[in-house]
């Protein structure tokens, strides 16, 4: 993937702003990404992100590629008055006082911001973006910029002492927690989930003003952190403007665990969908992560069905079962109906009769079909309970296929 | 997981001096013979043991406790390592080398001659047990949840109700001071009409990911331990941790339904019905061996217009315990408290002219007066089927992820065949489940 995204931005060559994005099948909202100088790997995390927004089929979006560091920035000027949401992955130089103003103007009138990451890094000069980020980091932010906020013992601390702003430790997987179970960003998602690998950001401090912590999380000592609950998920506004503060998502060159971890994608996507219009419609994906471990969508794809099946078709009894758990949710969530039902049992009846497909797999199948399959199964569970390894469980699904035998 | 360690402290704690009240003026009349303060070995209640894993032996311990006036004489489990450590409690009581092993629960019921059994063992394993137990007429002290599945249940009932035994369900909490005073303010219009009650449960444990297959140690018998369940490879987990497999249990919901859903319907005389309408939602492992629900937040609505809603306690705001809500305030009774909307309502006293509920001090000395007085212990069969039935129709809400009609007369899940079939897990061959 990462590949086929460079290829893009280089076709893409001297152009500072270009859309790439070939399907206008009727998306509601225009998004811009905004970008091309920052200590992190922006030539990989914007195009990431750009899919991510196009992904929700709520917004087409669009990548505004900055003049490289030291460049003429007065040559980067975008037409913010045409998006309805800006997502800023970004730190760099400062901008034009004329772009600056124009920034201003788009989101006091109502424009949608979003801060992702190190765009709470840049421009610690700027007051009105402080304003609008509410707390931010590095850049020689200390004191004279606001207070530290984070959460001790499930109250907010809002601590003026000095020191400087911004720090992380080791990058590992933490455990968000949700501060505000009602915004709509937040509502619906679990109270507590695991993120994947990421830099935890610690000792933001700015403004903080007309701002709602959505999510913290706990800052290890042990890991070279703060010891604090840190806040890594804002919402804020500013004049009419609505902002998206997300502090995680720290890219690798190739994207990498902090990217895929399907809570970063989904509140990334729900604020995004907020800062846009102030509604959240997106629905919690079956795969968001719980309390009990981080998930993550290699290439930023949504685990199919399809998928599923053919990798439980080589299932190894020794192995994981990652993806029968996965095909048990897509039947929770999905299917509703008999005839969502019956859709799933085809699937996994072809399974089942696929002579390549592994008895491990096809155990697993059986025990799932023996509740949601019908009588389109009993040929062939029939013909698996010849099988002496698969008897047992054949008989199972029978058993509850047909009670009556 | 919390449930051992806890009860015992509890009891440690609660206990002490309902014991010795209760235990004293029930020896006069051995010591009067002249025997030592033993029972005559013709009043001594002759028991044995099924399964002496934790939660069997702790049991044992609290009969043995109760003063010589119970005696064991075999034991059964699977695991010849828990076997041998039982026998040597039994021995050491019994002052004898006497106590007899067996490893096929079979073999135990027929040719033990006894009077009572306690039993604890993987839920998946109680339809069986239980039942053929009641068939050997045997008085029984059985563990919560009493079953895997609602079919396993509604045959233990039967079985129980037919044989005529007299049956104590491990629902110890019924035998506590704070919980007994709970119910019997709710019981007597303390706070009001209930209106909704809230159950919270522990959080689920967080998994083990997917152990290597291992050899079966030589101490444990595997395939005997699967009996009815599907046959899977031995992978290092079997005693305790077969809680967090659904073959085997529901995981923490199934395990305290049998006490704090047990208590709410006790406040709520919910005790002999179930729910209309099931619909929730839990959460799931997302790979490993461990599949039970983790998290699990569900409604339950009954016919006469009661809620209760069935949660993991960190989602709930008094946290663990069952609470009734009333027209007139609220009452939460966990481990170790007791709270209300107004403290003055925990100072009430039941005068005699109010509704009395069945009270006792000592779980397992309740069990063995009932063995001996015929009547009916306090935690009896068919409110320990309605309890867990709760947990088992939320379980199937969650597993479909569908909102479920339950009649509780006819004890049948309305227009939903897929759900239905979740009402039973069937057996592996050659076990099967006898209709009573």
């Amino acid at each position: 993937m990462k590949k086929q995204y460079l290829i893009v931005l280089i076709f893409a060559g001297l152009l500072t702003v270009f859309n790439a994005c070939q399907k206008q099948n009727g998306t509601a909202y225009k998004a811009l990404i905004v970008t091309g100088q920052n200590n992190h790997h922006w030539k990989s995390s914007s195009p990431i992100l750009k899919d991510l927004l196009e992904q929700t089929g709520l917004f087409s979006a669009e990548i505004a590629q900055s003049p490289d560091k030291g460049g003429d920035m007065n040559t980067f000027n975008p037409d913010f008055s045409k998006y309805s949401v800006v997502v800023i992955d970004y730190n760099g130089d400062s901008w034009s006082e004329k772009t600056k103003s124009a920034f201003v103007d788009y989101v006091n009138n109502g424009g949608g911001l979003v801060v992702y990451h190190a765009g709470d890094n840049t421009f610690p000069e700027w007051k009105e973006y402080n304003l609008m980020i509410g707390l931010g980091g590095w850049g020689d932010r200390n004191e004279k910029d606001g207070p530290y906020m984070y959460y001790r013992h499930d109250s907010l601390i809002i601590d003026s002492s000095a020191g400087r702003g911004g720090n992380h430790g080791k990058r590992h997987e933490f455990e968000l927690i949700a501060r505000n179970t009602e915004h709509p960003i937040t509502k619906g998602l679990p109270k507590h989930w695991i993120h994947g690998a990421d830099e935890l950001y610690a000792q933001l401090r700015g403004p903080g003003k007309n701002m709602e912590i959505l999510a913290t999380a706990y800052s290890d000592t042990a890991k070279g952190g703060t010891g604090r609950d840190e806040p890594l998920l804002m919402a804020l506004s500013y004049g009419k403007g609505r902002i998206f503060h997300t502090a995680l998502g720290h890219a690798d060159e190739d994207g990498g665990p902090a990217l895929e971890c399907v809570g970063f994608i989904t509140t990334f996507q729900r604020g995004a969908e907020w800062a846009a219009t102030g509604k959240v419609t997106q629905k919690v994906p079956y795969d968001f992560p719980t309390q009990t471990g981080s998930s993550l969508r290699p290439d930023f794809k949504v685990l199919t069905v399809e998928g599923d099946l053919a990798k439980i078709a080589q299932y190894d009894i020794t192995k994981s079962t990652k993806y029968y758990s996965d095909l048990q949710s897509h039947i929770r969530y999905e299917a509703k109906t008999p005839a969502d039902y019956q859709a799933f049992e085809k699937q996994i009846i072809k399974v089942l009769e696929s002579s390549e497909a592994s008895e491990d797999g096809k155990k697993l199948l059986l025990r799932e079909i023996s509740w949601m399959g019908s009588d389109l199964s009993i040929p062939v569970i029939k013909e698996l309970a010849k099988n002496e390894k698969l008897k047992d469980v054949a008989e199972y699904a029978l058993a509850r296929l047909q009670p009556s035998k | 997981m919390l449930d051992k360690s806890t009860r015992r402290d509890f009891l440690k704690r609660s206990a002490t001096v309902a014991t010795g009240a209760l235990i004293i003026p029930q020896i006069i009349p051995s010591t009067a013979l002249g025997m030592g303060g033993k029972l005559p070995p013709s009043d001594r209640i002759v028991m044995g043991g099924i399964g002496l894993g934790s939660q069997g032996t702790s049991n044992m311990r609290d009969f043995l406790e109760l003063r010589n006036k119970v005696q064991y004489v075999a034991i059964c489990d699977v695991d010849a390592n828990h076997a041998a450590n039982a026998k040597g409690l039994a021995d050491k009581a019994n002052n004898n080398k006497d106590c007899r092993i067996y490893g096929d629960y079979r073999e135990f019921l027929e040719k033990e001659k006894l009077d009572a059994v306690s039993i604890a063992l993987p839920d998946h394993w109680h339809g069986l047990i239980y039942t053929a137990a009641a068939n050997k007429k045997l008085d029984v002290y059985g563990e919560k949840p009493i079953c895997r599945t609602i079919k396993d249940g509604q045959t233990i009932v039967s079985a129980v109700k037919k044989n005529n035994i007299i049956w104590q369900t491990g629902s110890w909490q019924r035998s506590q001071t704070n919980f007994h005073h709970a119910v019997e303010l709710v019981r007597n219009g303390r706070i009001g009409k209930i209106t909704h009650i809230e159950v919270g449960l522990p959080n689920g444990n967080k998994g083990i990911g997917t152990p290597p297959v291992k050899e079966v140690p030589a101490e444990l018998n595997w395939e005997m331990w699967l009996g009815p369940a599907l046959k899977v490879p031995y992978r290092g987990v079997s005693h305790w941790d077969w809680r967090w497999i659904l073959d085997y249990s529901g995981g923490q919901l199934t395990d305290w339904a049998g006490h704090h859903i047990d208590i709410a319907n006790w406040g709520a005389e919910l005790e002999h019905t179930g729910p209309v309408e099931i619909s929730g939602e839990g959460v799931y492992p997302r790979d490993g061996i461990f599949n039970v629900p983790v998290e699990y937040d569900f409604l339950c609505k009954y016919a006469n217009g009661i809620e209760m809603r069935v949660a993991n306690s960190a989602r709930l705001v008094h946290g663990g315990g069952a609470t009734w809500y009333g027209e007139k305030g609220w009452i939460n009774v966990d481990r170790g408290r007791i709270e209300a909307s107004d403290p003055k309502i925990l100072q009430e006293v039941i005068g005699p002219n109010e509704i009395q509920i069945y009270k006792s001090d000592n779980h397992w000395q309740n069990f063995i007066d009932c063995v001996k007085s015929r009547k009916e212990p306090i935690a009896p069969i068919e409110v320990a089927y309605r309890a867990i039935s709760v947990a088992l129709l939320g379980e199937i809400a969650m597993t479909t992820g569908q909102k479920i009609q339950w009649d509780p007369v006819k004890e049948e899940i309305i227009g939903n065949p897929a759900a239905s079939r979740l009402l039973s897990r069937p057996y592996r061959q050659p076990w099967s489940l006898p209709t009573i």
